[in-house]
């Protein structure tokens, strides 16, 4: 269907002249700074003509989602299809798995990149290289895409805003790279369970305003001494998180984390399912001024039973999905949101003795849609068993890069850790040109 | 915030108390500025004396201090020779240690102080903070080998089994119910503290778990295997990666594309345990797990094939919950082995083997022990992987231990040694697996040794794996406390009895889950299900809230807590691992976390009547002396002169001098200092 876009490609140079021009302010050094996002109010303007992505809602489907029973269906090999069936999407000749009716019928507004590809098997690994674009390094931490995108490299806090920029949807947190080697103010503050949001933000009953900051200028002055001996990453970033915390219960947006401002219909729209909930928080985080949200779904490893576990999971997160990207689109917002979907790797196209597949990273599909990125498109190719990828392989690094390329931001341009090493947002891989409207 | 814990801020609001504010009858308030005559003491003694016989609204079980051990622990050789015996292995480390860093000209760090060493030893080997009480005698006692005196005792206390299950049960992801036909696994995860508590040599515990068969209830080491169950290749892949420390896990489906193994290796070590089963009837490797219709020709599996049937039909008519049939397979679940052939996959590509060649089996490397090469299949893998001579399993735990104690291992991660990851220092790790094998593998003792040595009674080191300082092990690395030590030493600040229940064992799980399957009738099985189910199913979780519950929590220590804890409790919000993948826990620090140190329920229960904290400083006499019981019950240690100023403002200057003890135990829980360990 495309070409192979690594022949289509300007040389590196001319891009990051060109790109470097474009985006103009993007700082160049990193790590523990005094510009933290929270009080940074500046805000990389787009060039105009372009539409870029603004904000990101980014869906992590823990576990492995299994792409042929999702985007890249394989119904002429019954052995390979199992239970799961197909049907047509809104672009002819596209097929999707039975239980993505939503998606399917909104296939026109989705690029599908069904060549991806990673180099292993393994859960947490596979999850970090994902979020950072680098593999599991002893040395260093690096920086989840999300983390990038807000911080002053990236896209920055947006202006007049004292939510958090970086919101983590149902996860606690836990194993997520968070910030990395970036400032810690720009870790996502973990949301645990969407309907509940986050909670502890208000004051015991007992307790006046007043009381709470004598307390919290006691605790400050008795620790002081231990601060200043033990000083290091890990200090700096509890420091931190107290100023963030503090500052979150004093925001006035607070009421975007309340899920029953929404009416019942709305809720039921996106389902009740964690990542129905989930996407429905998203919409109104960015809606009150959150930059990026990352939301995930676990529950893909389907060793066993992959139909029954596509039935549920599988139904669960089109209708998520497909109610947040008619919700945006019917709004205008999806013209200024990037809408990620991704998991770690996918599954084994063989099914095995309990009914389920097991783990495959050679080949498996992603999903894009909104700002900066073409609908209808679908790019590269799995073999006919979805075993392997056919053509135009697509790496993490690649995919990510296209990432960087639809908020606007340079995927080439060099950014220094404090070791002094050089990153590039989203790993410095080749952006899928050809599915995306900006470059 | 949840409905339960709503109902409650009314009453709260009401019932204002004590610490939280303003209080009356609190001695302390006669510690105002005025002057304050001998007989206005006496009678604001006997108000607070009345104040504190008021009921508490803690639960009894938490706040009774006569609870009984809930551990016997093996006892450690602590005659003089002993003794010895660890001073001497402590002093060959120090001395490899001092070497190596008069070498690179690296200073040795500071020795901890008695209060310094008193925490640590408590939260790393006790896995929580002292108590007031422990505080104070250890502080009183003045014989030079108080140190060793406290680790021993430590050691064999209950505090070290709930810490070490913690810590095992990261590394074998032990939660009540792995999947969805296992619906208990307490009879294993209370084995593994048992093992624990028994100081089990760590090669026959990992023996027993490679190589155990029957069921949950009668040989409860099943449970590992049981862990991956249905997942022969991942079993394998975990199992070399949990005990050996390295891993093979991509060439499972590939040559690994960084290290050494090839996928032909893989199989031909899968092959070892191919054969291992999971159930009492049916169960061949091609039958799916989740039926049970090949239920085989065993004696009395008509009458259990019978029971699947009359149970599916009664599930279709919404007669029994689903749960009632998971309550069958758990019957039917039992471990055993017989020999089957593994094939290569499919797909293979290399030159080696052809597509679905049947593997001959072999090990990764080394051979099978001869004691063992009678045996079947799957204890060779085990007696291989244990063996004494396999110096990798030895190498794999001294390092996972010493990480354990120092906070860093000598090669990390610890679960991938291979060439990229070189040991800080190489001599140090081959001394290391040197002594576990001395010591036939007795962590507790190799443990102890750690805890003797002048590097780990060192004042803490901020680790940067990126920096430009080498580090050399001068001492452990700041680490913030675990989620279970940070939840625990809360809980020593609230509960008299950290032990309100324990989670049930092997043998009371037994007595109401175990069914003949050949024999039991349809209607005393769902009579059978019903009970097990009112007592370790849904009524599990009502009967430990009334024993242990206040407000939406159930007071009692992390390792008799449901695991894995929900994703918004206090455990998992501090990072305490999902217990999916192999060591997931995490200490990193997040606002969810800070909002909970804040305005959550733990900091303000400690505030309450009742509580260890509270009791505690009402009984002083002074305000110096309640300051001073304020920093040993929650720093473990007395306040510098310049706190002890900043607290005597805080209470003067206060509402009521009880209102400025309150906020001064809440701005020190809200220190660095107390999530940290020095």
């Amino acid at each position: 269907m495309f070409q192979n876009f690594r022949q289509q490609l300007p040389s590196l140079d001319d891009r990051h002249t060109r790109r470097a021009v474009m985006s103009g302010i993007a700082s160049s050094t990193l790590g523990v700074s005094l510009l933290s996002p929270w009080t940074r109010v500046l805000e990389a303007a787009p060039a105009a003509g372009t539409k870029t992505a603004k904000n990101v809602i980014y869906f992590y489907m823990g576990g492995a989602m299994s792409h042929i029973d999702t985007f890249d269906p394989k119904p002429d090999n019954a052995d390979v299809q199992g239970d799961v069936g197909t049907i047509a999407t809104k672009t002819p000749g596209v097929q999707f798995g039975e239980h993505m009716k939503n998606l399917a019928d909104l296939q026109d507004k989705l690029a599908v990149v069904r060549s991806m590809t990673t180099e292993t098997a393994d859960h947490g690994k596979g999850r970090y290289w994902l979020q950072t674009s680098y593999p599991v390094l002893n040395s260093i931490r690096h920086p989840s895409m999300g983390s990038w995108i807000v911080s002053p490299a990236g896209l920055g806090k947006k202006p007049n805003s004292d939510l958090p920029p970086f919101v983590l949807v149902n996860s606690n947190g836990n194993g997520h790279p968070g910030a990395g080697f970036l400032d810690p103010s720009l870790t996502p503050v973990p949301v645990a369970n969407a309907e509940k949001g986050i909670e502890n933000l208000e004051l015991p009953s007992y307790l006046s305003d007043k009381a709470f900051k004598r307390r919290l200028d006691l605790a400050d002055r008795l620790d002081a001494k231990f601060k200043q001996r033990y000083a290091g990453y890990q200090i700096e970033s509890y420091n931190q998180m107290y100023k963030d915390a503090v500052r979150l219960m004093g925001s006035k947006d607070l009421e975007a984390f309340d899920l029953e401002k929404e009416k019942t219909e709305v809720r039921d729209r996106y389902g009740s399912s964690s990542i129905g909930q989930g996407a429905l928080l998203a919409r109104r985080l960015i809606q009150s001024g959150v930059r990026f949200v990352e939301v995930h779904y676990g529950g893909w490893d389907m060793h066993n039973n992959v139909a029954d576990g596509m039935a549920n999971k599988g139904t669960e997160m089109d209708q998520a999905v497909g109610s947040l990207i008619r919700d945006l689109a019917s709004s205008g917002l999806l013209d200024e949101t990037l809408i990620v979907l991704t998991s770690e790797f996918g599954r084994s196209p063989g099914i095995n003795v309990n009914a389920g597949r097991d783990h495959h990273p050679a080949a498996f599909s992603y999903l894009l849609a909104g700002a900066g990125i073409k609908g209808g498109a679908v790019y590269g190719k799995s073999d006919d068993r979805g075993h392997g990828v056919d053509e135009d392989p697509v790496g993490l690094t690649d995919f990510n890069s296209t990432i960087t390329v639809a908020c606007g931001l340079d995927p080439f341009k060099q950014h220094f850790a404090p070791n002094g090493r050089p990153f590039k947002i989203g790993g410095g891989g080749d952006p899928i040109y050809d599915i995306l409207t900006v470059s | 915030m949840t409905d339960v814990h709503n109902r409650y801020i009314p009453r709260t609001a009401l019932c204002v108390i004590g610490l939280i504010a303003v209080s009356t009858a609190c001695l302390l308030s006669s510690l105002h500025a005025a002057p304050s005559p001998a007989i206005r003491a006496a009678m604001a003694r006997k108000r607070a004396e009345k104040q504190k016989n008021l009921p508490s609204r803690l639960p009894e079980a938490v706040r009774d201090q006569a609870a009984g051990a809930p551990f016997d622990v093996a006892p450690l050789d602590t005659s003089v020779a002993g003794r010895e015996a660890v001073a001497k292995a402590a002093t060959t480390i120090d001395e490899m240690l001092q070497h190596e860093w008069s070498q690179a000209e690296v200073a040795p760090r500071p020795r901890l102080d008695d209060e310094q060493f008193i925490r640590r030893a408590y939260l790393e080997l006790g896995g929580r903070i002292p108590r007031l009480e422990e505080v104070k005698v250890f502080a009183s006692q003045q014989r030079s080998s108080k140190r060793q005196d406290l680790v021993d005792k430590l050691l064999t206390s209950p505090d070290y089994v709930s810490h070490f299950y913690n810590f095992w049960a990261d590394i074998l992801r032990l939660k009540e119910r792995p999947d969805k036909q296992t619906l208990v696994f307490e009879p294993y995860m209370s084995w593994v503290k048992q093992s624990i508590a028994d100081n089990t040599p760590y090669d026959e515990w990992v023996f027993a778990m490679l190589t155990a068969d029957g069921t949950l209830w009668d040989n409860p080491a099943v449970g590992y295997q049981l862990r991956d169950r249905g997942m022969p290749l991942p079993y394998i892949d975990n199992t070399v990666r949990v005990f050996l420390g390295v891993q093979i896990g991509c060439a499972q489906c590939h040559d690994h594309p960084f290290d050494r193994w090839t996928q032909k290796e893989f199989y031909e070590l899968a092959a070892l345990t191919s054969g291992t089963r999971d159930r009492q009837f049916g169960g061949g490797p091609k039958t799916p797990a989740m039926g049970m219709q090949m239920m085989g020709m065993q004696a009395g599996a008509a009458n259990a094939r019978g029971l699947f049937q009359e149970l599916q039909e009664a599930r279709k008519k919404r007669a029994v919950p689903v749960a009632a049939i998971q309550f069958l397979r758990l019957n039917n679940t039992a471990v055993n082995f017989k020999q089957a052939s593994l094939k290569l996959p499919h797909d293979y590509q290399y030159d080696n083997g052809e597509p679905e060649d049947v593997v001959q089996p072999s090990v990764l490397w080394g051979t099978i022990p001869e004691e063992f090469t009678a045996a079947d299949r799957r204890t060779q893998f085990a007696g291989w992987l244990t063996s004494h001579d396999n110096r990798q399993f030895a190498r794999a735990i001294a390092n996972r231990l010493w990480k354990k104690m120092m906070g860093v291992g000598v090669v990390e991660p610890v679960d991938e040694f291979q060439e990229g990851n070189i040991p800080i220092l190489p001599e140090l790790l081959e001394h290391l697996t040197d002594e576990i094998i001395r010591l036939d593998f007795d962590t507790r003792e190799f443990i102890r040794i750690i805890a003797a040595t002048d590097a780990w009674q060192s004042q803490a080191v901020v680790y940067d794996a990126s920096g430009a300082e080498p580090y050399l092990f001068t001492a452990p690395s700041l680490k913030r406390m675990t989620a279970e030590q940070l939840w625990d030493s809360m809980l020593t600040l609230v509960a008299k009895n950290e032990w309100a229940f324990q989670r049930p064992t092997a043998e009371e799980i037994k007595d109401v889950a175990a069914v003949d399957m050949t024999t039991v009738s349809y209607d005393s099985f769902v009579k059978q299900w019903e009970s097990f189910n009112e007592k370790y199913g849904r009524g599990y979780q009502k009967h430990i809230r009334q024993v242990a519950g206040y407000k939406d929590q159930v007071l009692v220590r992390a390792s008799e807590l449901p695991s894995p804890a929900p994703a918004n409790h206090f455990l998992s919000q501090f990072g305490m691992g999902d217990r999916d993948s192999i060591q997931s826990s995490r200490q990193d620090a997040t606002v969810p976390q800070v909002l909970t140190m804040l305005n959550g329920w733990t900091t303000h229960t400690m505030l309450e009547r009742g509580s260890v904290i509270y009791d505690n400083v009402v009984d002083q006499k002074s305000a110096d002396r309640a300051i001073e019981t304020i920093f040993r019950s929650i720093l473990a240690r007395r306040p510098s002169l310049g706190e002890e100023r900043i607290a005597q403002q805080e209470l003067s200057s206060a509402e009521t001098p009880a209102a400025g003890c309150g906020n001064l135990i809440w701005g020190l829980l809200n220190t660095r200092e107390f999530m940290f360990i020095q």
